[in-house]
C-alpha cells in the first residue's frame, strides 16, 4: 500500500524546491481553465524561473499546436516557449518519427488543426480534421464511400465537430488499408472546454473507433509513459529531481508515478 | 474443456418443427437470400410463430417489413424483431415509468417505437443539426426526466448528441444507458461494411465510462422476451442462421435449439474442422429443405 499524500506546507514546499530541478504542468485545471487564468498561476511559475527551475508544460489537449499553446500563455501574460511545451498534438507526431513512419504514407486525423499543424511541421502529410467537420454522405445513391489507399495511420484526438463522415473514414482505413496504425492522443473521458461544465474528451472519439473498428489504439498521451521517455531523453532530465503537477489522478499523477518522479495534486 | 456433442445433419425435419413452437431467422446475413415463401407458409400453416430478428434500428417493424415485400417474402410486423423494437419491449419489461423521458441517440425507427409503446422521447435525428458554441457563458442544459438513453447507429452523429446523453446518464439519478446493439459495422450497402451502432455506442462508453445494457444481437434479451411473452420455454425455440459465431452463439446463449444453414458463408467444411468449437444442434443445406421428409443430401 502507497503511502498517503501530505498537504503542501511551508516546511516541505522548501524541500521540494530544493530537491526538484524540473517542474512539470499539466496545463488545463493547473494553469487556466478555459480560457481564465487560476489564480496566481504566472507569479509562481515566474518564481520558480528565479530559482533556476526547469519548466515543461504537458497537456493532453491536442486542439492547438504546440506554438498556438504558447500564444495562448502569452494571451495570459506568461512568456513560454514553444519548446517547453508537450501537447499530445505534438507526441502524435513526435510517435510517428520516432517510429520512421514513411513520408510517402499519409495520415487521416479526427481531430482539431493541433494536430494537423504539429503533422505537417514534422514532414508528415495529413488530411482530414476541421475540414471533414462539413461533409455529410449522400445516403440516396448508393455510391461508393471513398478512402485512400495510401493512409498508414489514423490519429484520433478531442474533436467537438465528430460526425458520420469522419467515423466511417477512419474505420475504413484501420481495417482496410494493411497495417495502418490506430494512434489516440489521449483517452480523457471529459474536458473543462468551457469553465462552466465538462464536455466529452478525446476518450469519447477514440472510443468510436474502438467500437467500429475492434481495435485498441497506441496512446501518446498522459499517462502513457510515450511522452515521459520522449521528455526525459530529450530535455536530459533525471526522473528523481522531477515533480509532476497536475489535478487529475489518473492521468497527470498516474504519469508522474508510472516515471518515478514526484506527484502534487492541486484541486483547483 | 467439455466438447459440445456434434451437429446432426437435419434428417427428419417434421420432428424438429412438431418439438419446436417458434422458429427465429436471423436477417442480417445471407440465409434468408434464397427466399422461399413456401418453406414460411408451411411452418405457419403448421401453427409455428415465426420471428426475424435483426440488428437494424433505422426502421420500425412496419417500415422492415414493407421491406421485406420487396423481397418476394410475407412476413408481418408482429413477426419482426428488429432492435428498435426491441428497446420499446426491454422499458415494457422493466415498467419503465411513463412520465419519464427517454433520449434518443439513433434515427427514425427507435422513435417510431417508442411512440408506439406510450414512452415520450426527446433527441433523434433532429439534433443532428443542433450546433454548439464552446465560448465561456454556453452552458447546455437538459432535460432532468430523463429516465434512460438509448444509443443506436446514427448517421446523424455529432457532439450536441453526445453531451446531451453524457450529462442525462451522468446527471439524472438512476438513468439507464441502453444500446440498440454494439456492431462494428453493418451492411448498409451490398458493396462495403459502414461504421456501425458499436461507434456511437463506443462513443458514450468513452465518455461516461459506464457499461451500456445491450437489447440487440448478441445478447438473450430477445429469448427471454418471446419465452415469457408467449409463455413457452427455451427449448421450444429454435434459431435458424447461416453464422457460427452470431447466430448459432446466440441461439445456444439464448438457450434454445440451433439450426445451421449452409447456404450463406458457412460451409460444411469449416463446420467440421477440428477449428470449430460452436456445434448447432442441426445443420441442412437450405431452409427449404423444412419441406422434404427426408434430409437433402450433404
Amino acid at each position: 500500500m502507497s503511502s498517503s499524500s501530505q498537504r503542501l506546507s511551508v516546511e516541505n514546499l522548501k524541500d521540494l524546491l530544493d530537491s526538484v530541478q524540473a517542474f512539470l504542468f499539466d496545463c488545463d485545471g493547473v494553469i487556466w481553465k478555459g480560457d481564465q487564468l487560476i489564480d496566481g498561476a504566472s507569479q509562481t511559475l515566474h518564481m520558480l524561473r528565479s530559482k533556476g527551475k526547469k519548466l515543461v508544460f504537458v497537456t493532453n489537449n491536442s486542439w492547438k499546436s504546440r506554438s498556438q499553446y504558447a500564444e495562448k500563455f502569452k494571451s495570459l501574460g506568461i512568456s513560454v516557449s514553444p519548446d517547453e511545451i508537450f501537447s499530445s498534438s505534438f507526441a502524435a507526431a513526435m510517435y510517428l518519427k520516432v517510429n520512421n513512419f514513411p513520408t510517402q504514407k499519409k495520415v487521416y486525423v479526427i481531430g482539431g488543426d493541433g494536430i494537423l499543424d504539429e503533422l505537417q511541421l514534422a514532414g508528415f502529410t495529413a488530411f482530414g480534421g476541421p475540414g471533414d467537420a462539413d461533409k455529410t454522405i449522400d445516403w440516396k445513391q448508393s455510391g461508393i464511400f471513398e478512402h485512400d489507399k495510401s493512409v498508414g495511420a489514423v490519429v484520433v484526438g478531442i474533436d467537438p465537430k465528430i460526425n458520420y463522415y469522419k467515423l466511417q473514414y477512419g474505420t475504413l482505413c484501420i481495417r482496410e488499408n494493411p497495417g495502418c496504425l490506430f494512434i489516440a492522443t489521449n483517452r480523457d473521458a471529459v474536458g473543462h472546454m468551457t469553465p462552466s461544465q465538462e464536455w466529452p474528451g478525446a476518450g469519447c472519439m477514440v472510443a468510436a473507433i474502438c467500437g467500429s473498428t475492434q481495435k485498441e489504439p497506441v496512446v501518446v498521451g498522459k499517462p502513457s509513459t510515450f511522452m515521459m521517455d520522449f521528455l526525459l531523453e530529450k530535455f536530459d532530465l533525471s526522473c528523481s529531481k522531477m515533480c509532476m503537477v497536475g489535478d487529475r489522478l489518473d492521468t497527470d499523477i498516474l504519469f508522474g508515478q508510472s516515471a518515478g518522479c514526484k506527484t502534487l495534486l492541486v484541486l483547483s | 474443456m467439455a466438447t459440445q456433442a456434434l451437429a446432426q445433419p437435419l434428417q427428419n425435419a417434421d420432428e424438429l418443427i412438431d418439438s419446436v413452437e417458434t422458429f427465429i431467422f436471423d436477417c442480417d446475413g445471407d440465409s434468408l437470400i434464397e427466399g422461399v415463401p413456401e418453406t414460411l407458409d408451411m411452418l405457419r400453416a403448421k401453427g409455428k410463430r415465426l420471428v426475424f430478428v435483426t440488428n437494424n434500428s433505422t426502421k420500425s417493424r412496419k417500415q422492415y417489413g414493407k421491406k421485406f415485400e420487396t423481397l418476394g417474402l410475407t412476413v408481418n410486423a408482429e413477426e419482426i424483431f428488429a432492435s428498435s423494437f426491441a428497446v420499446a419491449a426491454y422499458l415494457k419489461s422493466i415498467d419503465f415509468p411513463k412520465d419519464k423521458k427517454v433520449y434518443v441517440i439513433g434515427e427514425d425507427g427507435i422513435l417510431k417505437e417508442l411512440e408506439l409503446a406510450g414512452y415520450q422521447y426527446v433527441g433523434g435525428p433532429e439534433d443532428g443539426g443542433k450546433k454548439i458554441e464552446l465560448k465561456p457563458g454556453f452552458l447546455m442544459e437538459h432535460d432532468e426526466d430523463v429516465g434512460a438513453v438509448v444509443v443506436g447507429f446514427d448517421r446523424y452523429f455529432n457532439y450536441y448528441k453526445v453531451q446531451y446523453g453524457t450529462l442525462c446518464i451522468r446527471e439524472n439519478p438512476g438513468c439507464l444507458f441502453i444500446a440498440t446493439n454494439r456492431d462494428a459495422v453493418t451492411h448498409l450497402t451490398d458493396a462495403q461494411e459502414w461504421a456501425g451502432g458499436g461507434s456511437m455506442v463506443g462513443a458514450l462508453v468513452g465518455s461516461t465510462q459506464r457499461e451500456p445494457l445491450v437489447v440487440g444481437k448478441p445478447s438473450t434479451f430477445m429469448m427471454d422476451y418471446l419465452a415469457n411473452e408467449f409463455g413457452i420455454s427455451k427449448s421450444q425455440i429454435c434459431m435458424v442462421g447461416d453464422r457460427l459465431d452470431t447466430d448459432i452463439l446466440f441461439g445456444q446463449n439464448g438457450g434454445c435449439k440451433t439450426l445451421l444453414v449452409l447456404s450463406g458463408v458457412t460451409t460444411l467444411p469449416v463446420l467440421q474442422s477440428p477449428n470449430n468449437t460452436i456445434q448447432p444442434d442441426f445443420y441442412t443445406n437450405k431452409i427449404s429443405d423444412f419441406l422434404s421428409l427426408k434430409a437433402a443430401a450433404v
